[in-house]
C-alpha cells in the first residue's frame, strides 16, 4: 500500500471530474467519522496492487500493521490499473461517483433491465436527463426509483437527445451493478 | 550445547538461543489458554540462558559486570554459495568463457574472498617486528619554527625550498647535487612502483585480487604461470566501470563512451514514494499533492466554462 503519485493523483482525479465536476472538492475533503479519534479524519487514496482504494486515514493508518503480501483491499476500490498503465474506474466507486454526480440519467422501468446487461442507453429508454450535458462527460445512470445503475459516457448533449431517432445511443455505457454477478472473480 | 539444569535444554549461548527440542502442545494455537502457555514456557527458556550467562566468567567495567560470550555454535546459511559448480565438484577461482560449450555449463561462480599473500614490506615487517604508526596532517616545520602539513601546498620537506646543500668530501666536483636529489627521487618512484606490480603479481597468481584491481591488472605480463586469466563476468565489468564513474568529479556522466556501453543504471532510488501515513509532526505532503490536484481541476473547470460563455 502506498500513496498515490503526482501522475497517478492527476490521473484519478481526471476520472472522477468527469462524473463529478466541482464536486471533487467534496470527494477529497470529505471528513470521515470512522475511529476512535474525536475530531474528523480525512479520506485518501491509495495505491495497492494496482488497485486505487478511497479510505479513511484512521483505516489506512490501522492498516499499516498488515504487510503488503498479506493485504487484500482496504476501503472502498474505485478503481485498477491494467497492466498498460491506464486507469479505469470499476463498479466500487458507484456510491461515492451518484452522491455527488454532476450529470444523471434516468431510466425507464422498461430499459432497465437492457442496461444492467450490458447495453448502451438509447433514447427510447431514458426517462429523464439533465441539462447541460456535453459529449464526451461523465454521466451517472439511475433507475426512476433514484437507485443507481451504473454510470457511463455521454454520446450526445441535451439539445442533440430531443432530436434523435428513438433507437440512437445516448449513454455508452461503462459500468453498471449488473457486473457484481457477471464478474464476481474480477472485482 | 547441553546445561545440566532441570529440563534439557538446547542452548546456543553465543547466539543467545535456547531450545527446546521436547515441548508438547496440549490446547490447541488458535486459544487465549495456547498463548500463556507459549509465555510461561519462554519464560523458562530465557531463565535458562540467563542463568549460563551469570555463571560465565564475568570482568567488572564501568557499567556494570561484563561477559564474553563463546563463539556459536548453531550454523547460519550463507548468503553467498561456496565455490562449487553445478556437479558438487569444488571450483576453485575457473570461470570457463563460453566458448567451452562441450564441456560444462558456462556460469559465474562468486567465490569465497581468499586471503590476500603477504606483500614484500609486510614480510619484513612481521619478522622485524615493526608496527604501523599513524602519520599526522600537520607536521612541526624546524626550520620556519610553524605547524605546516605534511603533504600538498607549503609541505615539510618540500625539495623545492631547499636554499643550500653543504658539499661534503665525497662529493665530485662537476655534479649539480639539486638535479642528484631529483634523480635520486625518481629512481626511488620507480623501484617502489616495481615492487608494487610485483605484490600485484603474487597476488593475482594467488587469485586474491578484488574484480576492479583484476582489470587493472590484466594489462600486466604475468609470465611463467600456467592459470589463464580470469576473465570478468559482465556484471562485475559494469560495477568496476561505476566504481570508476564515480571517481571522476561529474560522476562520469561525460565520460567517452565505448560503441554497445550501456548508460549507467541510475543510482540511488529509482522512484520516490510519499510515506503511508504521514509522520508525527511532519507536514502531510500527500494532504497537500492531493488539495494542490484537486484544486488545479477546479480552477480549469471554471475555466473552460468561461470560455464556453464567451462563445
Amino acid at each position: 500500500m502506498r500513496p498515490l503519485d503526482e501522475n497517478e493523483t492527476t490521473v484519478v482525479f481526471e476520472k472522477i471530474f468527469k462524473f463529478v465536476g466541482n464536486n471533487l472538492k467534496n470527494i477529497v475533503e470529505n471528513p470521515s467519522h470512522e475511529g476512535p479519534e474525536p475530531e474528523p479524519g480525512r479520506y485518501c487514496f491509495r495505491l495497492q496492487k494496482s488497485r486505487v482504494y478511497y479510505v479513511s486515514e484512521s483505516l489506512v493508518k490501522r492498516a499499516t500493521n498488515i504487510s503488503r503480501k498479506s493485504l487484500v483491499s482496504l476501503g472502498t476500490c474505485i478503481g485498477k490499473y491494467t497492466h498498460a498503465g491506464s486507469f479505469h474506474l470499476t463498479i466500487m466507486s458507484l456510491n461515492l461517483l451518484a452522491a455527488n454526480a454532476k450529470h444523471k440519467v434516468w431510466l425507464k422501468p422498461t430499459s432497465e433491465m437492457s442496461f444492467l446487461y450490458g447495453n448502451h442507453v438509447l433514447k427510447g429508454g431514458l426517462g429523464r436527463i439533465t441539462d447541460s450535458i456535453v459529449p464526451g462527460d461523465g454521466v451517472v445512470v439511475f433507475s426512476m426509483s433514484d437507485v443507481p445503475l451504473g454510470f457511463g459516457i455521454a454520446a450526445k448533449s441535451t439539445q442533440d437527445c430531443r432530436k434523435l431517432d428513438p433507437n440512437g445511443i445516448v449513454v455508452l455505457h461503462q459500468v453498471d451493478i449488473g457486473e457484481y454477478l457477471r464478474d464476481e472473480d474480477e472485482l | 550445547m547441553d546445561m545440566e539444569t532441570d529440563q534439557i535444554y538446547q542452548l546456543d549461548v553465543g547466539n543467545l538461543l535456547a531450545f527446546n527440542p521436547s515441548r508438547r502442545f496440549p490446547s490447541p494455537p488458535s486459544s487465549r489458554s495456547f498463548v500463556k502457555e507459549c509465555v510461561t514456557e519462554g519464560t523458562k527458556l530465557v531463565q535458562a540462558i540467563a542463568d549460563t550467562l551469570f555463571n560465565l566468567s564475568s570482568t567488572e567495567t564501568s557499567d556494570g559486570p561484563l561477559v564474553q560470550l563463546p563463539p556459536p555454535s548453531t550454523k547460519l546459511p550463507r548468503e553467498r554459495h561456496t565455490e562449487q559448480n553445478l556437479f558438487g565438484r569444488p571450483v576453485r577461482g575457473f570461470v570457463k568463457s563460453f566458448e567451452c560449450i562441450t564441456s560444462m555449463l558456462t556460469f559465474f561462480v562468486s567465490l569465497l574472498p581468499r586471503p590476500k599473500p603477504p606483500t614484500k614490506w609486510e614480510e619484513f615487517a612481521l619478522k622485524k617486528g615493526i608496527q604501523k604508526r599513524k602519520k599526522d596532517k600537520i607536521v612541526y616545520d624546524e626550520t620556519t619554527d610553524q605547524f605546516k602539513r605534511r603533504h600538498g601546498y607549503d609541505r615539510v620537506n618540500d625539495d623545492n625550498d631547499i636554499p643550500i646543500i653543504e658539499a661534503k668530501a665525497s662529493d665530485e666536483p662537476g655534479e649539480d647535487p639539486f638535479a642528484k636529489r631529483l634523480d635520486d627521487k625518481k629512481k626511488r618512484v620507480g623501484k617502489q612502483e616495481k615492487n608494487r606490480l610485483q605484490n600485484l603479481k603474487t597476488a593475482a597468481k594467488a587469485g586474491a585480487l578484488p574484480s576492479h584491481v583484476q582489470l587493472a591488472v590484466t594489462a600486466l605480463p604475468i609470465s611463467g604461470t600456467k592459470t589463464r586469466p580470469q576473465k570478468i563476468g559482465k556484471e562485475a565489468l559494469g560495477d568496476v566501470a561505476g566504481l570508476a564513474a564515480t571517481s571522476t568529479a561529474s560522476g562520469g556522466k561525460f565520460d567517452k563512451k565505448l560503441p554497445g556501453e550501456k548508460p549507467p543504471k541510475k543510482q540511488g532510488k529509482h522512484h520516490k514514494y510519499l510515506p503511508v501515513v504521514p509522520r508525527y509532526g511532519m507536514v502531510d505532503e500527500e494532504k497537500e499533492q492531493t488539495n494542490k490536484l484537486g484544486d488545479k481541476h477546479v480552477q480549469r473547470q471554471e475555466g473552460e466554462e468561461e470560455v464556453r460563455k464567451i462563445r
